[in-house]
Formats: structure tokens, sequence, C-alpha cells
């Protein structure tokens, strides 16, 4: 696996040439960012039931046969696994945006993952929708714009605004699992 | 390719878990130090091919060598600089173990070539840092510690 600097690293070496001043512009962005990133990443570990939750919670609702005798979601059990699978993804998710590269998403959870589900007769239209709610979620806690949630009274700093490039950076790490998916 | 960020995000998924409270610490300890090696790193691809020139001609003095030769041990000296900046950038010495030092001894026996010049040339560079003008102190300090643990692999 690799993170932004080791990436650098490798496309650098494949030249054979030394890291210099225009590639290190963009890593000196991600150290000085590293704040924002860290906090971000802290957003998905310190919510992640609660996302993983919703988003399964939310894609049952707006398709309620799932639940029912011969839906995808029933019994419990079959529940339990889109839980733990949507607790993976946002795992994988964290390390991207944690590493600010996507290949360990690559690399442990996306390869193979659209094989894996149709094998196991998983409809992908829901699992996606799912991983979309689970983005939004996510973003929304990033940047602190979710609303009504009443955890975030009073302790709200206020910077939210200020990780919307991570933000993005996240969503598009969602996208991509979205994207192997479809 | 091992970094600070990669060897916690490894052990993290090796137990299957988030990262830590304390995960996150060892990275900003990372982020933290990273301005001063990026700095080297910077100013070294600057000077790279000064520092492999200047050892050189320490290194072969006056004496009458072929130049083939030389060109030779001034490739292998502007390698294993590279090496050190890529080493600067990711903040570990994961490219010098994996580019540079695995098999080196055998290749460097094999082709009967002396360790001692490429530790006299690195040791060269090493003691011939200028600071401020070339880098900042410590930068200088990062890129030092790099050219020893190469010296210590050759030695």
């Amino acid at each position: 696996m690799l993170d932004a600097f080791s990436r650098a690293v490798v496309s650098a070496d494949s030249k054979g040439s030394p890291i210099g001043s225009a590639e290190l512009a963009s890593l000196k962005k991600y150290v000085a960012d590293a704040n924002k990133r860290i906090d971000a990443t802290l957003a998905i570990t310190q919510n992640v039931s609660c996302i993983a939750a919703d988003a399964v919670s939310g894609m049952v609702c707006e398709n309620t046969g799932l639940t029912q005798p011969g839906g995808n979601c029933y019994p419990t059990r079959r529940m339990a696994a889109c839980l733990r699978d949507g607790e993976i993804i946002l795992r994988y998710v964290s390390y991207a945006l944690l590493s600010g590269d996507p290949s360990i998403l690559d690399d442990r959870c996306i390869n193979g993952l659209k094989e894996t589900y149709i094998a196991l007769g998983v409809p992908m239209a829901n699992a996606i929708r799912a991983i979309e709610i689970m983005k939004i979620a996510t973003v929304a806690i990033m940047t602190e714009t979710n609303t009504g949630r009443k955890m975030f009274d009073g302790i709200n700093s206020g910077s939210g605004a200020e990780c919307k490039d991570i933000a993005s950076e996240a969503a598009s790490y969602f996208d991509r699992v979205i994207t192997a998916l479809s | 390719m091992k970094s600070a960020v990669t060897t916690v995000v490894t052990s993290a998924d090796a137990a299957g878990r988030f990262p830590t409270i304390s995960d996150l610490e060892s990275v900003k300890g990372s982020f933290d130090r990273a301005p001063a090696r990026l700095e080297a790193a910077e100013k070294l691809a600057v000077y790279l091919d000064k520092y492999t020139t200047n050892a050189l001609d320490e290194v072969y003095g006056n004496g009458s060598y072929e130049q083939a030769n030389k060109d030779k041990c001034a490739r292998d000296i502007h390698h294993y600089l590279r090496l050190i900046n890529y080493c600067l950038v990711t903040g570990g010495t994961g490219p010098l173990d994996e580019w540079g030092i695995a098999g080196m001894r055998e290749v460097i026996r094999a082709q009967l070539l002396p360790t001692a010049a490429y530790i006299e040339a690195f040791t060269y560079i090493r003691d011939n840092v200028q600071i401020p003008s070339e880098m900042g102190q410590q930068a200088a300090t990062e890129f030092k510690a790099l050219l020893d643990y190469l010296i210590n692999a050759l030695a």
C-alpha cells in the first residue's frame, strides 16, 4: 500500500529522477493540512456505528421489502452482515483518507467486491444506495452541516467549513466504491 | 513502501480496527517533523549533481583513472543520493532498504568494487554540507542521519 509520500516516490522512481520542488508542493500542502485530515478521520472513527446503522436503515426504509421474508435483509443475520460491510467500507475509507491515497481502499476493499456481492446475491442497487447515504452522512459530519443531531448541540467547533476539501476527498473515496459496484 | 502513515494503517488493518487516537498521534508526530525533511529533500534535489561531482573529485583525487570507471561511480553515488531523497520524502528508510541496500553487498562484491570508496564519498558529502547556504540546520540533520544509515550499511 502507498500513502501520499510513497506515491510520489514510486512515480519519481519510475522516471529515475529525484523529487524536486514541483512534486513537493502538493506534499507540503498535505503536511500543512495534517490537522484537518486527522480531524476528518476522527469524524469517521467516532461516528462509525451511527453512520453505518443510519445508512443501512435508510436503505431499508426506502425498500421495505428488504426486511420481509424473501428480502435480502431477512433474517437479521443478513441485516447484520450488511451493517458489518458498511463498517468495513468505512474503515478502508478512513485508512485512505489518513494516507491521502486510495491504494489501500482499492487493494484491500474494492478489488473483488463486486464479484463477491454477485456471488452472494447482494442486490447491487441497494448496496450502492447504502454507500451513498454513508457518503452524505460522512461529509455532513466532517463539515458540521448535519442538522437535528442533539449530540452536536454546543460542541460544534464551527471550523467544519475548513474541512470542505478533505470532506470532498473523502467523498471521492466513497465514489470509488460506488463506481466499482456499478 | 513503508512510511509513518502506512505502518500505522497496516497494523490497524491487521487488527481490523479503525485508526485509534494513539495511531493518529503517531501520524501527527511524523507530520510535525515533516517540514525539515521535505526541505532537505528539496535542497538535495537541487544540489544532487553538485554533491556527486564534489564527492567524485574527492575520491579520485588527481590520479589518472579511466573516465568510464568514474562515470559508473558517479552514477552509483547519484543513485544512492536519489534514494536518500526518497527516504526524506517518505520519512522512513524504506526506499534505501528496498532499492538500495537489499542485495547491495553481494552486487558490489561480485563486481570487485571497493566499498571503502563509497564510504569515503558519502562521508565527504556528509561532512561538507554547507549550513545554512545549502540547507537549514534541521534539514541537514535529517539528511546526515540517512547518509550515516547508508554508510553503516556499506561498512
